[in-house]
């Protein structure tokens, strides 16, 4: 039996783990920093919901629909904006830009898309409840043991794909240096479309985790997009699995945190919790001003000992 | 030489004629808008207009002019709409003898107490010109306050990480505004004294002449400080650090004063759009409305480019308007389906940032490339060259 | 084999190379020397598709292959080892010689991988080591087995021997003449250490400012003692 606040704590951490991966797997292959996460994820959430509230059953059955149609919005994304831009090597700032524009599109889809189904369905799909279409499971919410394990499963087979796979070590291998591996007859194209594939799909699939914690509006990936951003450079920007430990310590962080400080402080406490997020991020920043990946970690033991022998300077 | 002369005056003509063509039909567009829809509208617009080419200018100065991607440019319009909520109002009610206190954001105080301190303001045609230029004041202030905090880590942090930390910060500060009650009223709006009560009847006339006023003002200051010595090591800066530092400019200081002077003009924007709407609403201040609008402006405009700015801002707050104004005649078959067309709008500024982004990245109004010296004093040194 | 005629290129506004027209024959060692600085690197970062063209073209075995992406260049035949990061350093020894077999059906890769072992058997040791964690000389070995992997035609060597001890530089350049003498393949070397390289080459080309200065035999360029002088840093024996 878990206390209420690691159960929710539990699904808001794998819902940022997948959607920091996402942005930080998209940053290094495609050097883009992509806003349209916020936009994705509320989609993913969107897709979720009609699933359930139409065609009824629990909401899991709808998450490989959910992982498909953020995929499709990557993909959309990769032709009509990152392909051109990349081409004509646009600056980060561009990309990042681009991305914005995108977003924005796609949040005016979601404003429309909700009321349709206001007003054809009459569904109240402004403010959304998915955990009563959730279960129980050995005293707490289903949600909070299924979907850390299916998060930890998709994870796991990313993992294999991009260490066992031929094309997922192209993967890797375009990431780290893609002037090589175009002249070893790897296609960048691909890898970048993959990265999209696999990044939108991570996105929605975090959207959807993220409405089984809090409230569902068509504004919960823009709300929490910041905290996205904060796992991906807590895990430093460069590294996957770096941003998809950032994710889930900044999203436990912010629950055990809030928690933590609303029972010895006070409930008022739970109107700043986005203190604490951003704490984080801002305190790795102020150590680490390119994140934790800027350190030269195997030269810090040697840096340390000279150091201290007096000789390090 | 005469060649390259030739195409270069060939293609300003080119570019002359293209937002001579804009201006010309949006000036048309707004006539008829005055014709068909009355004085009001066109009103609404030229506030818009007037606070959104403030805002954007201001971040035009950071972006275009000195490189740092400022995702956060509600932090100073907040920093100025939350000074000028919270404290000359105060101040006044303290002045007379009113609760000033952290009570005087309380919802059963603030509606009490605000209309009295907008009556004293009605009755005194000096205390209200004072009133309103100490709230400016005050804004700039607490906006270069907030400007020189955020060039703390503006210094030290890459492009995305900076970008990124400012941008949740903007968030930050708007939940604590909605959160802290005595600031401006948390969840409830905080009343603002209203210094143009004086003018009744003709409030919304004056209040658009006056902030056109302090618009023009803005501009021209702007545009004389991006032509100054100032201006030149702002771009020397963003085209290259090492360039600045080796030529002996202090890299820090002009950073620093650039965030200073564009936070304290989007600031003066924020406290300008408080005491227009007469409340201060902490949620109001969105990263949506008071950042990437005017990141769209800019980019539409051309970065670096400040008449382009001013344009950008005219062209798209009249088509947003238009949206809202004509939503049901020209997309009313999207109600079939119970669809407010206003949704339309954010699409728009998506497609704006898209098709500027793909197609026309420098602008309507593209930045001159200007050499790094003046002109003059080229020629002045070849002058001297030829003679010696 | 591959034939480049009046090339201009460089990067994005940069024009670095002024009109270009380099021969490489069949079976031999193309050289290409000259200064820090002077294109060597655009000019083969061209022919790969990470440069750009402005003008001129670039023919392989008479097919244009001008303006191609990388991946597609490598597609007829070229293989390309770059200079500076030329092994993916987070891969292991066996991954970067199956990310360099790339196009190779799988059995095949298997095949050849093995059969680069044998060649290089100082890889061996390291076959599940990552590529960042060898030396220097066993980097540059590693590179050149990447290059042969994909069967190709031709092969293109970017300053083989930078950066090595004098003793090590020896023996990667012993072993690129080896390439030639056994295997019959046609390589591209462009190379700062000129003395060494113009040793073992054939063709040479002195390439000085995006423009070139010389074209001949390898032999009679170490020999120009004018030029070898000015350009090469030779000192007259």
């Amino acid at each position: 039996m878990m206390p209420p606040w690691l159960a929710s704590g539990f699904i808001y951490a794998s819902a940022l783990a997948l959607t920091a991966g996402g942005i930080t797997l998209l940053y290094i292959t495609t050097r883009t920093f992509n806003f349209a996460h916020a936009s994705m994820a509320t989609w993913g959430f969107y897709v979720a919901y009609t699933g359930t509230a139409l065609y009824g059953g629990s909401p899991y059955r709808y998450f490989p629909l959910v992982f498909l149609f953020g995929s499709l919005l990557g993909v959309i994304c990769y032709f009509g904006l990152n392909r051109p831009l990349l081409r004509r090597q646009a600056a980060e700032i561009t990309l990042m830009m681009s991305t914005l524009g995108y977003d924005l599109i796609l949040l005016s889809g979601i404003q429309m898309y909700c009321d349709y189904l206001t007003y054809t369905h009459k569904l109240f799909a402004r403010r959304v409840t998915m955990s009563v279409y959730d279960f129980q499971l050995g005293g707490t919410s289903a949600a909070s043991i299924i979907l850390p394990l299916i998060a930890i499963a998709f994870l796991t087979a990313l993992h294999f794909f991009l260490v066992k796979t031929k094309f997922g070590v192209a993967m890797r291998a375009t990431i780290e240096n893609p002037v090589l591996a175009g002249a070893s007859g790897i296609n960048a194209d691909a890898v970048y479309l993959a990265s999209w594939v696999i990044g939108g799909g991570m996105a929605s699939l975090g959207g959807a985790f993220m409405a089984m914690a809090m409230t569902g509006t068509p504004v919960i990936g823009m709300m929490s997009i910041p905290f996205m951003f904060a796992g991906a450079i807590l895990g430093g920007l460069y590294s996957l699995y770096g941003g998809i430990l950032g994710g889930f310590v900044v999203g436990l962080a912010e629950y055990g945190g809030v928690y933590y400080l609303a029972t010895r402080v006070g409930p008022w406490v739970l109107g700043y919790r986005m203190a604490i997020p951003l704490l984080i991020m801002a305190l790795t920043l102020l150590v680490f001003p390119r994140g934790l990946a800027g350190v030269a970690w195997r030269s810090v033991p040697r840096a340390v000992i000279g150091r201290l022998r007096g000789v390090g300077t | 030489m005469t060649t390259g002369n030739g195409a270069a005056s060939r293609a300003s003509e080119f570019f002359l004629r293209r937002e001579v063509l804009i201006t010309v039909a949006l000036l048309l567009v707004l006539t008829w808008l005055l014709v068909s829809r009355g004085v009001s509208l066109l009103l609404t617009i030229l506030i818009d207009f007037a606070i959104f080419t403030i805002v954007t200018l201001s971040l035009n100065l950071e972006v275009g002019f000195t490189g740092i991607p400022q995702f956060g440019r509600v932090i100073a319009v907040i920093a100025g709409a939350f000074a000028v909520g919270a404290i000359p109002g105060r101040l006044l009610a303290w002045f007379m003898g009113l609760p000033h206190g952290l009570s005087y954001a309380e919802d059963a105080v603030n509606y009490k107490v605000v209309p009295q301190l907008s009556e004293v303001l009605a009755g005194n045609a000096f205390l209200a010109v004072v009133f309103f230029l100490f709230s400016l004041v005050l804004a700039a202030l607490c906006g270069a306050a907030i400007g020189w905090l955020a060039s703390r880590p503006a210094i030290r942090l890459r492009e995305a990480y900076l970008g990124i930390s400012l941008l949740a910060f903007g968030d930050f500060f708007m939940w604590a505004g909605h959160n802290w009650e005595p600031l401006v009223g948390g969840t409830t709006a905080v009343f603002v004294p209203d210094p143009f009560r004086i003018v009744w009847g003709y409030r919304f006339q004056a209040v658009v002449i006056t902030m056109l006023v302090v618009t023009l003002l803005i501009y021209l200051y702007v545009e004389r400080l991006t032509r100054s010595p100032f201006g030149r090591a702002l771009r020397m800066l963003r085209d290259s650090d090492v360039a600045a530092g080796v030529s002996g400019k202090n890299i820090v200081r002009v950073r620093t004063q650039s965030l200073m002077i564009g936070s304290a003009l989007a600031a003066v924007a924020g406290g300008m759009y408080v005491i227009y709407t007469g409340t201060c609403t902490a949620i109001g201040f969105t990263r949506l409305t008071w950042t990437f609008w005017p990141w769209a402006y800019m980019m539409l405009g051309g970065i670096g480019s400040n008449a382009g700015v001013v344009l950008g801002v005219l062209l798209l707050t009249t088509m947003r308007s238009i949206i809202t104004v004509y939503r049901f005649k020209l997309f009313g078959f999207l109600t079939v389906w119970g669809i407010d067309p206003l949704w339309l709008e954010y699409a728009l500024m998506g497609l704006v940032i898209v098709v500027v982004v793909l197609f026309m990245p420098h602008g309507l109004i593209p930045a001159k490339v200007e050499p790094i010296l003046p002109l003059g004093r080229v020629k002045k040194a070849l002058e001297r060259t030829a003679q010696g | 084999m591959l034939t480049i005629r009046g090339l201009h290129a460089g990067y994005g506004k940069l024009h670095v190379l002024f009109g270009i027209d380099v021969e490489v024959p069949s079976g031999g060692i193309t050289v290409v020397v000259g200064p820090n600085g002077a294109g060597k690197t655009t000019l083969l970062s061209t022919i790969m598709g990470t440069a750009t063209a402005f003008q001129g073209e670039v023919l392989f075995e008479g097919i244009p292959i001008t303006g191609l992406p990388p991946h597609e260049v490598a597609r007829h035949g070229i293989s390309y080892v770059p200079q500076m990061k030329n092994v993916f350093a987070d891969l292991s020894v066996l991954e970067n010689l199956q990310m360099a077999g790339y196009m190779l059906p799988r059995d095949e890769t298997q095949a050849k991988a093995s059969q680069m072992l044998d060649m290089f058997p100082v890889l061996r040791r390291f076959v599940h080591r990552k590529a960042g964690t060898l030396s220097g000389g066993e980097r540059r070995m590693l590179a050149i087995a990447m290059g042969l992997m994909k069967k190709p035609k031709l092969m293109l060597l970017d300053e083989l021997s930078t950066d090595l001890a004098p003793i090590v530089a020896k023996k990667v350049i012993t072993e690129v003449a080896r390439l030639r003498n056994e295997l019959g393949m046609t390589i591209l070397l462009v190379e700062q250490m000129a003395k060494r390289a113009l040793e073992i080459g054939d063709t040479a080309y002195l390439l000085v400012s995006g423009e070139i200065r010389f074209a001949g035999g390898a032999r009679d360029l170490l020999h120009d003692p004018e030029l070898a002088r000015l350009y090469l840093g030779v000192k007259e024996a």
